[in-house]
């Protein structure tokens, strides 16, 4: 699995999209490796063409497409000289050629003179701008690692945490082996996805070391082995933490449901449910509980509100008594 | 809270046994261990989270302790992690 660290280079890109997307080096190939791209984000310099650089988005990877090109061809020779200069003077982390259009060869020139890298891709425009921005969201999202167990219990993405011995890894196997989908033990890498979407993989480098599961007095525990592919995901939205704790007198828990505690990760907030752990208890179901809750609560339906709501009813009004309850004689 | 760089020297690299032994030694201290390798840090007591890092023979791995017991902590765990077996 590739690194997040919020910057990739021009060559990073060539070499992971080369096959995918068609995209040769067109000139330049010596600012590869110091071409940096660090946003999602791309341009077109048509007003940079047109001779207007009073905002040009620097930082932006350039698509040259046909209505840049067909309107670099109506310029004299000076003028398209001393355009492309500026625009290559302007010092983007590169340019990229669509539907494989030649360059006039002084953009190839200005390429190596700059050692700013040129990259042509047989690709239509628009779908490959949707492709590029796709994948720099991806490449680019800050990363987090987080010690606790990902697992996907009916659909929602679970985060386990706890301190260490808290019991994280053995409530995730219970969870397996009751039909989840484990994703990550112990070391949980958090991507954020757009502005409000974590996504949880395992930490580990290879699939092959992703889904083993430590258990305390076993050793390492195979879950693939084990349960085979469907107990395994590679990846799963995060979508609420639960927080195992010891359980110390005089600590307030939850009691109703009603009040609602976040957790906040690379900024985006999740709701986080903690929940005392005590020998005898069955952690497994409380956390099917815990999952059901969220999909239910995704629909619209909190069940602790409703159960308020319809309790304050019964207060304020007469009592309304069951006509099953008054007519059974027995 | 202490911190130093190790290279790792063991032939090959810190595999299944010599990070059981190296978690084994860190659960008995109560400081906070923290491993971390090209960046990425990782909690020094738990086993699977060690092998994520996969640290080959030669590699650079940066160890941290903090808490009450560290300066006896940070000994044992360095000489852990800088022993070629």
């Amino acid at each position: 699995m590739s690194d997040h660290s919020g910057k990739i280079t021009v060559g990073n890109l060539l070499s992971e999209k080369e096959k995918e997307w068609d995209l040769q080096l067109a000139a330049g190939g010596q600012g590869l490796d110091n071409h940096f791209i660090v946003t999602s984000d791309i341009n077109r310099p048509g007003m940079a063409l047109a001779g207007y650089t009073g905002v040009f988005l620097r930082e932006r990877i350039q698509i040259v497409g046909s209505t840049e090109l067909t309107y670099f061809a109506t310029l004299s020779n000076k003028t398209a000289s001393g355009t492309v200069r500026r625009l290559f003077g302007l010092g983007p982390p590169c340019f990229i050629v669509t539907k494989g259009l030649d360059l006039p060869s002084i953009w190839l020139e200005e390429a190596e003179h700059h050692s700013l890298p040129v990259l042509r891709t047989t690709m239509d425009t628009t779908p490959f701008i949707h492709r590029l921005c796709a994948y720099l969201d991806y490449r680019l999202a800050p990363e987090n690692h987080i010690h606790g167990d990902l697992v996907d219990v009916f659909g929602v993405g679970l985060l386990i945490t706890g301190e260490s011995g808290i019991g994280k890894s053995e409530c995730a196997l219970d969870l397996v082996d009751r039909g989840h989908r484990l994703v990550a033990d112990d070391a949980v890498k958090v991507i954020r996805r757009g502005t409000g979407i974590l996504m949880g993989y395992s930490a580990a480098k290879t699939s092959f070391l992703a889904h083993h599961i430590e258990i305390r007095g076993v050793g390492i525990v195979d879950v693939y082995g084990l349960y085979g592919i469907r107990a395994i995901r590679v990846q799963k939205r995060v979508e609420v933490e639960v927080q195992l704790v010891h359980r110390k007198q005089g600590m307030d828990y939850e009691r109703v449901g009603l009040e609602e505690q976040l957790s906040e990760i690379l900024g985006v907030r999740i709701p986080r449910v903690t929940i005392p752990v005590v020998p005898g208890k069955n952690l497994a179901l409380v956390l099917e509980v815990i999952a059901k809750n969220h999909v239910l609560k995704v629909f619209g339906y909190h069940p602790a509100k409703v159960f308020n709501k319809e309790l304050m009813r019964l207060m304020n009004k007469s009592p309304r008594i069951d006509p099953f309850i008054t007519d059974d004689q027995e | 809270m202490r911190r130093c760089e190790v290279v790792i020297r063991k032939a090959v690299g810190l595999h299944a046994r010599p990070a059981a032994d190296f978690v084994r030694k860190a659960e008995r201290f109560k400081s906070k261990v923290r491993l971390a390798k090209d960046g990425v840090w990782v909690n020094g007591k738990s086993i699977l989270s060690i092998l994520t890092l996969a640290a080959e023979n030669g590699s650079v791995v940066v160890l941290e302790v903090k808490g009450e017991d560290e300066k006896e902590a940070f000994e044992a765990l360095k000489a852990k992690l800088e022993d070629d077996t």
